[in-house]
Parts: structure tokens; sequence; C-alpha cells
């Protein structure tokens, strides 16, 4: 079957030095933004937001524009944050857009600052991104140059001021009110919801924080029109997607694809298939938040709705595919490690039920587990989501109580052994 | 180390206010104060600057000293609480001196499916140290970390933040060998200090602290060690049947291993 690829945000990347704003302006980059400015104004490029059904590219998925018409008029000052938090256990298409087409997303936080009326942006990149914070500065330095950044810009009457701001190493500033807490200089912690951002974001005042990569297809949505990305993929979940796909696979990277292309396509025509003699046992489709999809989803559609439907989640549209070899136990370890980790700590059932699972998984790998740590892996849905503030604590539980439930006996072998040992 | 050890080694010797001569970190302070002061002035509201601040600092003495801390405090006008408990939050500043080369390898998902813990294995053999730790001749600081973004290249890795992919035991031994012999393309960090054996404050100390550094603590509530926090899984505990085998499992296992909410599995 022929491949699925596109390219839109990929267009360039290993071929073309798009680091360059000469480069990147000779495929056509900021015209849409001299065009918005000079030509269209604020509400068009709102009304292209909302008109291409844009739904957000970091994990939750939720209309663009929507969020954006959230915002109140109340002649307050408003702001908008670019998420470049990326941290999801599995997602690296922001690590290489930063790094490959920094101006792209410069012209998508432009854009999207333009048609809500802020004159304040900021880009919030994670601590670990030292290389594509020095390739954003010097591309924001360029920007500024050439009068895409600052007073007047592209000769019209809009100002711009533009702050790269550096995390510090803490998954929860992915979480928006978790990152508007870091950039005011305070523990990463998530607020209390509501208000929301659009009402109470940076600083008091109305916020739209958006991902990187749903920034970053504004400029194609203009040149191309709403329409194009609305009909691009299932009528509720259109438009494009750059899709991480790693694990045990042939060619493992970032493809960028229509949503509703399926899972299978994406597995088999994109990242090449799974290693030679090896059989397929599962996919997490969208981030270690999510869980794990079987042999029998592989023909799904890959969209926010189908995969929500099949009890998963699209999530940042990070695909972690496991053949025969993988260990599920190990796995969800290694998952159950990183919330129990990276939990902020201001919910109980979040700091305290990553811990413990964590502490039943490590004893069940260390041979020393009972019958009933079964049993309190089996509790954690129960006893851990939807109590919490944010969805780090939600996050805990999908993929170990998918595999639990169809590996049990991966997990059961453990306990076996253990207590064959102990006789 | 005795507590009271401890706590100068986290008193700032630096004061705004009281003028001792000889003080190294008068001159940095008068050095970065400008670039602080640009910073402050990117933001609405400085406290915003906290962050970048002690990156800043960090980039200069190799560590976020208890000096930098109150220099940042001092050039905000805020506590020096408030910087503490920012800072103590991000797990990118080193609250003590760390080695020149800062190994961090994923330990997260596709890096585990793809031989991560044998890169692991392999690095705590031939550095002869564990998670969280620096080396005797204060070079090498050792962590494992979480996901990097860089799962398809797995096993991947980063040395002072800059990244290394599809890590194999060879291109460990040769890095290991040019930063030794001092031709690794990477540049050292500063170290103003010599490191000791950790960096993290809680392992030694014992501090609770709410948050992403309290949940990995071995003190922190948690495990069947420890009914001081336990709320939410009562239920099972109670369980009489869990209750016994629990007992058991205390008896042959007096103590949880202090790294055991760290560790990897080797």
């Amino acid at each position: 079957m022929a491949s699925p690829v596109v390219e839109v945000l990929t267009r360039g990347i290993g071929e073309l030095n798009l680091r360059d704003i000469e480069v990147y302006r000779s495929t056509g980059g900021y015209v849409q933004l001299e065009r918005a400015i000079k030509e269209l104004g604020p509400q068009a490029v709102m009304e292209a937001a909302t008109g291409s059904n844009l739904r957000g590219r970091g994990g939750a998925g939720f209309p663009t524009g929507r969020k954006w018409s959230f915002l109140p008029n109340n002649g307050r000052p408003r702001y908008l944050v670019c998420n470049c938090d990326e941290a999801e256990p599995g997602t690296f298409k922001d690590h290489m857009l930063l790094e490959e087409t920094p101006h792209q997303i410069i012209e998508g936080i432009l854009l999207g600052s333009y048609a809500i009326g802020c004159h304040h942006a900021f880009i919030y990149i994670r601590g670990e991104f030292q290389d594509g914070f020095e390739i954003m500065r010097d591309a924001v330095k360029q920007a500024r140059a050439a009068g895409y950044i600052g007073k007047g810009i592209c000769g019209g009457d809009y100002d711009l001021e533009f702050t790269i701001h550096r995390g510090a190493g803490a998954y929860i500033c992915g979480e928006e009110t978790g990152l508007l807490n870091s950039l005011e200089g305070k523990r990463g912690e998530p607020r209390l919801k509501p208000p929301f951002p659009a009402i109470k974001g940076l600083y008091g005042e109305p916020t739209v924080v958006n991902n990187v990569e749903t920034l970053a297809y504004l400029p194609y949505i203009l040149r191309n029109g709403a329409e194009w990305f609305a009909k691009a993929g299932p009528e509720r979940s259109p438009g494009f997607k750059v899709v991480s796909i790693s694990g045990h696979v042939k060619k493992p990277g970032n493809y960028e694809v229509p949503l509703g292309t399926t899972i299978r396509q994406l597995i088999d025509d994109c990242a090449g298939g799974l290693r030679d003699g090896r059989t397929f046992l599962g996919v997490q489709p969208g981030g270690g938040s999510s869980a794990c999809l079987f042999a029998e989803h592989l023909d799904l559609s890959y969209d926010f709705d189908t995969i929500a439907k099949a009890g998963s989640m699209l999530g940042s549209g990070a695909m972690v595919v496991f053949d025969d070899t993988t260990d599920f136990v190990k796995a969800s370890y290694a998952l159950i490690r990183f919330y129990a980790h990276e939990s902020c700590g201001q919910c109980t059932p979040c700091r305290e039920g990553g811990n413990w699972i964590q502490k039943t998984l490590e004893r069940i790998l260390d041979g020393r587990g009972v019958d009933s740590d079964i049993d309190i892996l089996m509790s954690a849905a129960h006893e851990i989501t939807g109590l919490n503030l944010c969805a780090l604590g939600d996050s805990i539980e999908p993929f170990l109580g998918s595999v639990l439930k169809r590996f049990e006996d991966q997990f059961r072998a453990y306990v076996q052994r253990a207590e064959r040992v102990a006789s | 180390m005795s507590t009271a050890e401890r706590d100068t080694e986290l008193t700032a010797t630096w004061d705004p206010y009281v003028q001792r001569p000889g003080n190294d970190f008068d001159a940095l302070f008068v050095k970065l104060k400008p670039e602080c002061e640009a910073l402050i002035a990117l933001y609405e509201d400085a406290r915003s600057a906290l962050i970048p601040m002690a990156h800043l600092f960090q980039e200069h003495e190799g560590f976020t000293s208890p000096n930098a801390l109150a220099a940042v405090a001092h050039l905000l006008e805020q506590p020096l609480a408030v910087v503490e408990s920012t800072i103590s939050f991000y797990s990118l500043f080193y609250r003590r001196p760390v080695g020149r080369y800062m190994l961090q390898v994923c330990r997260n998902l596709s890096c585990i499916i793809n031989g991560a813990e044998e890169i692991m294995a392999y690095f705590r053999e031939h550095l002869g140290i564990g998670h969280l730790e620096t080396t005797a001749d204060g070079l090498f600081s050792y962590e494992e970390v979480e996901c990097l973004a860089a799962c398809d290249r797995a096993p991947c890795m980063q040395v002072n933040l800059r990244f290394k992919y599809d890590l194999t035991p060879k291109m460990i031994d040769d890095m290991l060998a040019a930063i030794r012999g001092g031709t690794y393309a990477v540049k050292a960090r500063p170290q103003t200090k010599a490191p000791k054996r950790t960096w993290k404050v809680e392992a030694e100390t014992g501090r609770k602290s709410a948050g992403g550094v309290g949940v990995s603590n071995p003190n922190n509530a948690g495990g069947v060690g420890d009914r001081s926090g336990v709320i939410m899984l009562d239920r099972i505990v109670n369980d009489a049947a869990f209750a016994a085998r629990s007992h058991e499992r205390l008896a042959s296992e007096p103590q949880l291993r202090p790294s055991a909410g760290d560790g990897g599995h080797h």
C-alpha cells in the first residue's frame, strides 16, 4: 500500500536548513503572517482556526478556535504561551520541530497572538532541550531583525514582544496551569480549575496555552484554507498530525499523516513494520498516559474520537509498539516510576498512589511479589484515577490496567517464580 | 556527616548587606547582576525571572549554590524561602556540586524496551557509581532520568544536556575515554567546588518535602514499611490475608533499601 505520509510541517526537514530565516522564507515562510496583518485582520485568522477544526496537538485535543473564543473581552492584557515542554513518554515531535523548523513555530505563535490580540507571547521550552533553546534564540533574533517581532510588525500597527522561557526539568510543567505557575517563577504545581487559563492565566490575566504543533499548523491553514485542513481526515477530528513512532519497529521516527490513517498503516507503511520474525503484541497509541491497544485494534482509524472510543486516547500522537520480546511488567514499571517521580505531590491519590504502585511492581520484579500484589495493581484505577487536580494522576493507571488485563500471566509468572523460590 | 555540617553547607556565606571581604561570590554577583536585571526586564512580573536567573548562576558555578539562591532572592526582593521552594521543585537544579560531566541516561519506556537496562548497568559498572552519584575524581556525575524525547533513537542520553543517541557499550567506552583524555566535543561544566558523592540534599538529610522530590524519597509515606501516610490503600492493607503476608515480608526485610525509589533492576 502507498505510504500515507504527507509533508506539511515536515516539508524540507533533512533537506533544507530551515533554521535560516532566508531558507524558511524561500519556502513561503512568513508570507501568511504578512498577509494576515496587511489584508486579513485578526478575525479572519480566528475564523480559519475555528473553520479548520484544528484540535490541540499536545494531548487533550481541544478545538483551538474554541479555546481562543473563551477569552473574555474585558480590556485586560492577554497572553499566548506556546507549550514546548514536551516530556510525554514516547513523544519526540516537538523536539524535532523545535530543532529543525523554529521559524515555523515562531510564525504560528505570531499568527495565534495576532488572532487573539496578544502583545506578549512566550514559548516555554523544557530545560533538557539545550540545543533547541539555542536554536530558538537564534531564530528569534533573526525574526526580530527582519521586523517580524517587536513594534509595527510587517509595517502594520501590530506589536508583539516574544520571550523564550527555559524550564528546569519537570514533566508536570507540560500541564497548562503547572506551566503557568512555572513561568511565574513558582513550583510547577497545577492550579485548581475553574478558573481556566482563558479567564485567569498568566499573572491572573486571560491566557491561551497552545502546543507547538498546533500553532505550527496555522500558517498552512491560512495558506491553503480552512477547508483544506478540515477535509483531511475524519470530520470531527480532521487535519494532519506528526506521529512519533518508537519501540519495536524497523524505522522509528516522526511521520506526518492525515488523521484517519489506520494504526496498521502507521506501523507497517510508515515505520517499516515489526522487526523480522517478531509478532505484534500491543501498541500504546498516545504517549505514556494512554492505555495499550492490541491486535484487534490495528485497523482502527487513528483519530481523536476513534481511539477514545476504543478505550485509549490519541494524546500527543506518540505510538510505542511492542513485539513478543516485551516484558510488560518492566514496561509498566518504567512508566509507573515515571509518574511517581513526576507527581508534583499536591494530591494524595497521585502522590501516594503512584509511589505505592511503583513499590508493588518493584517487589514483583525483585522476586518478592505475592498474589495480593496483583490485587493492589488492579485497585489502581479505582483508587487513583479521577481523584486529582490534573490529568497526571489519571495517567498513572491506563497502561498498567490495560496490559495487566491482557497479559496477567506475565505478572503472575513473576509472582509464581517468587513463591517457588520462597518455598 | 553531622547535622551541623550539613546545615553550614546549605547556608549562604554571602549577604547583600554584610560585606565579607574576600568572598568569591562578590565578583560573580557583580558580573552577573546586569544580566539578571535584563532577565527581570523580560517579564511583567519579576518573579518570572527566578528560574532563568538560577540557570544563569548554575551555568557559572556548576550548581545552584546557597549564595546563588540568596542572590536571586535579593534581586527579586523576595524571601529566600520563595526561591528555595521553587528551586527544589526542579530536577535540573543541583543543590550541591556535581561532576564536570553530567551523564543522564533515559530510563523510560521506549529506551527500556530497547536495551537501556544494559546501558545503565554498563555505566554503573564502568564508573563504579550509582544513580545520583559522582565519581571520586569529580569528573562524572551519573543520573537515570525520565523520557528525553528522543525515543526513535533509543537508548539515548544527554551529556551536559547535549543529546547522544543509539547508545552502545562501544560508544560509551569511546566517550568516557575521550572525556578522560580531555578531547571530548562537549564542553565540561564549571566546577567551583569539589563534589561529594551525591548532590541530592533530601537523600541525606531525610527532609521530607511534598512534591517530585518527596515521592522518590525513602522517608516519604508509601510502601509496606511505612504506615504514616497510608490513606487510600487502607482497605487493602487492612485485609487480614494481606496483613499476614505483609508481616512475614517485613520480618525478612527490616528496612527498605535507601535507593529503593530510584534504582533500576540490574
